[in-house]
């Protein structure tokens, strides 16, 4: 047996004239946690609900296990699946949520109350079985959403940005626990999100997804660090877009000449988009002597907005275009009004050939 | 002495208290009170008895009149309660932009009198009518056994209350959420068994509304009997109707409606019984 838990083959998707999916391929192993990342309308969602069986592929197959359950009603197909309202059902009681797809499988009591004791201990959520849904918090019915898509011992989970409606503390700590599941029951797990720092948190691998369309498949250090698109460069991490022209193998950039990594294909002339993260970037005050080898940049600090471990420095340079700065916020070298030169190593960031939009 | 705001919502209030009293509490009250009086020849005497109780309770023909009107009013509401379900269950789900035309078309009956109706129904399942038309212009024989039976009442009156039940229903499914039908399929549950477990009990308040609406006006009933169901169609409201106009015995018949308000009540309460608002969803989080 292969180690592909779930295949998706040139799977397409229209609602009425719009794409929802286009020409996805896609392998997920066994004991992977993969995101599918993109903005919203990006045909993330579609995507999991045609693995889910919720939606039928206009064109493509879906192997789950190595079996084809294309033409499988979602009821047949025996996964999991958490939901972004969490969509506990309003008259029944946390067990009775919970032990659902048991009851479904014509499981009997003895397996039902044995799982539900597993379950509960494994989500720290015993003690709340009696209760509905309507006593609970957003974190307990967030638990008891994820509860009842593993009760089963499912091949495998798919979550439909189950932490969006989760405030921030709260997700922080779900981020972490959804995390340990996955490990602990070593199936693939497929989650959907929008938010790039749950992505990041939590994946093994990353499918950034933009108009229907992988933009790339990867390892999520490969996605952070390198970006195979302009698209992913400017929507995973803080990244300043400087779009100029290519000059002698330098980029002209508002009359500032800057180093950048070689372009495949580009020739002079080309215009070009360099993607550098902001924590890339240094900053330090005018005048300092800086490295020869560095980009630099000179401005004035407009504001400083404090975020806790960083802070983003948004400086003004001479044209008035806006460069944003993390640095930690625990060095007050600089204040608001300062004038700064911004320095950063040329093969820190990413160049591309300019998007035509 | 009032504060000025109380004196307003006494002000605001009167109206509307003065006219529930005047005109829904005063004529129950009357009716109860008529039903220990006495009426003899068209008058009627203020010496209070239970003789129309005794009547009522122990002749056997009011007592069958009340179980005929009863097993009427429990078939049309079975009957509606089937036709219903599917018909608003679509209009809430398929319906898109059109939902509400769809749902005012159920009352496109209202906008004529149920007299006209009823004659409508007549001129479709009469003798002559358009039915029996139909079946002789195959060479068949006419049927006679649908105008002026039961049958008929029963048909009159299910096209009569059938807006109630799917107006009931229709408005229980807006609040439902159908997302959970997703979760309950993904969790491995057949469509049937989908609806059973989730849309049913989280649309019973909305059933047991409708199934009121069309089982209580039915045990009252007099037109549809009178107009579809023959010399032997009488219903409890039939006969009901009656000690008001033919043989004016007024007494006898506010000890009848005592008895049917009574029966009513007693329903009302046993379909209230069967709803457990714990497990009714109206307090769920997300509907």
């Amino acid at each position: 047996m292969s180690d592909v838990a779930i295949g998706i083959h040139d799977v397409t998707k229209r609602f009425g004239r719009t794409v929802a999916v286009k020409n996805a391929t896609l392998e997920i192993s066994q004991g992977e946690f993969f995101s599918l990342l993109g903005p919203s309308g990006s045909g993330k969602t579609t995507l999991l609900r045609i693995i889910a069986g919720l939606e039928a592929p206009d064109g493509g197959r879906v192997t789950i296990a190595g079996k084809d359950v294309t033409d499988l009603p979602p009821y047949a197909r025996g996964v999991g699946m958490v939901f972004q309202d969490f969509l506990l059902f309003p008259h029944m009681t946390v067990a009775e949520n919970i032990q659902f797809p048991l009851r479904m499988q014509h499981a009997n009591r003895a397996t039902r109350d044995e799982r539900l004791a597993w379950i509960v201990k494994l989500l720290r959520i015993d003690g709340l079985e009696g209760r509905f849904p309507h006593q609970l918090s957003g974190g307990q019915q967030q638990r008891v959403a994820l509860a009842r898509g593993l009760i089963s011992r499912p091949a495998l989970l798919l979550l439909d940005e189950p932490l969006a409606n989760l405030d921030r503390e709260l997700r922080k700590e779900m981020e972490v626990e959804v995390r340990r599941y996955q490990r602990e029951l070593g199936i693939p797990f497929v989650y959907v999100t929008h938010n790039q720092e749950e992505a990041l948190t939590m994946s093994d691998r990353i499918a950034v997804m933009r108009a229907g369309g992988f933009e790339q498949v990867a390892p999520k250090l490969d996605v952070y660090i390198a970006p195979a698109t302009a698209f992913v460069a400017s929507f995973v991490g803080h990244a300043n877009r400087l779009r100029g022209n290519l000059r002698d193998g330098m980029l002209d950039w508002k009359g500032h000449r800057l180093a950048l990594p070689k372009i495949e294909g580009a020739t002079d002339g080309d215009a070009i988009d360099y993607f550098i993260k902001c924590e890339h970037l240094t900053i330090a005050p005018a005048g300092t002597s800086v490295g020869a080898n560095l980009n630099r940049v000179d401005g004035t600090i407009r504001d400083i907005i404090f975020k806790g471990q960083v802070a983003d420095h948004l400086v003004v340079l001479g044209d008035g275009t806006e460069i944003v700065v993390s640095e930690a916020a625990s060095l007050p070298r600089v204040k608001a009004g300062d004038a700064v030169s911004i320095t950063w190593a040329p093969d820190a960031g990413r160049s591309f050939r300019a998007l035509d939009t | 002495m009032l504060r000025r705001a109380e004196t307003r919502f006494l002000l605001l209030g009167l109206p509307g208290v003065a006219f529930t009293v005047l005109f829904l509490l005063m004529p129950i009250v009357s009716v109860l009170i008529f039903s220990f009086w006495r009426t003899e020849s068209y008058e009627i005497y203020a010496d209070w008895n239970l003789d129309n109780y005794r009547a009522v309770l122990t002749n056997p023909t009011y007592l069958t009149f009340l179980g005929r009107s009863a097993y009427t009013a429990l078939i049309v509401t079975l009957l509606c309660l089937l036709y219903a379900w599917p018909v608003a269950y679509f209009v809430a789900k398929y319906g898109g932009r059109y939902r509400l035309l769809l749902v005012l078309g159920l009352a496109a009956p209202f906008f004529t009198g149920a007299v006209l109706r009823l004659a409508a129904l007549q001129a479709i399942m009469g003798p002559i009518g358009f039915i029996n038309m139909v079946v002789t212009w195959f060479g068949l024989e006419p049927i006679g056994f649908i105008m002026y039976t039961k049958f008929a009442t029963g048909i009159g009156l299910a096209y009569l209350y059938l807006p109630f039940m799917v107006t009931a229903i229709y408005l229980s499914l807006l609040n439902f959420n159908f997302q959970l039908l997703n979760v309950a399929k993904v969790n491995g549950a057949r469509p049937w068994r989908a609806f059973w477990a989730v849309t049913w009990p989280l649309n019973w308040i909305g059933t047991v509304i409708g199934v009121v609406l069309v089982f209580i006006p039915c045990m009252a009933e007099s037109l549809t009997p009178r107009f579809l169901g023959g010399p032997d169609g009488a219903l409890f409201g039939t006969v009901l109707g009656q000690q008001f106009g033919e043989t004016g015995t007024w007494a006898q018949g506010s000890a009848m409606g005592v008895l049917l308000f009574v029966v009513c009540f007693a329903v009302i309460v046993g379909m209230a019984l069967t709803i457990n608002p714990r497990r009714a969803g109206f307090t769920g989080a997300g509907r």
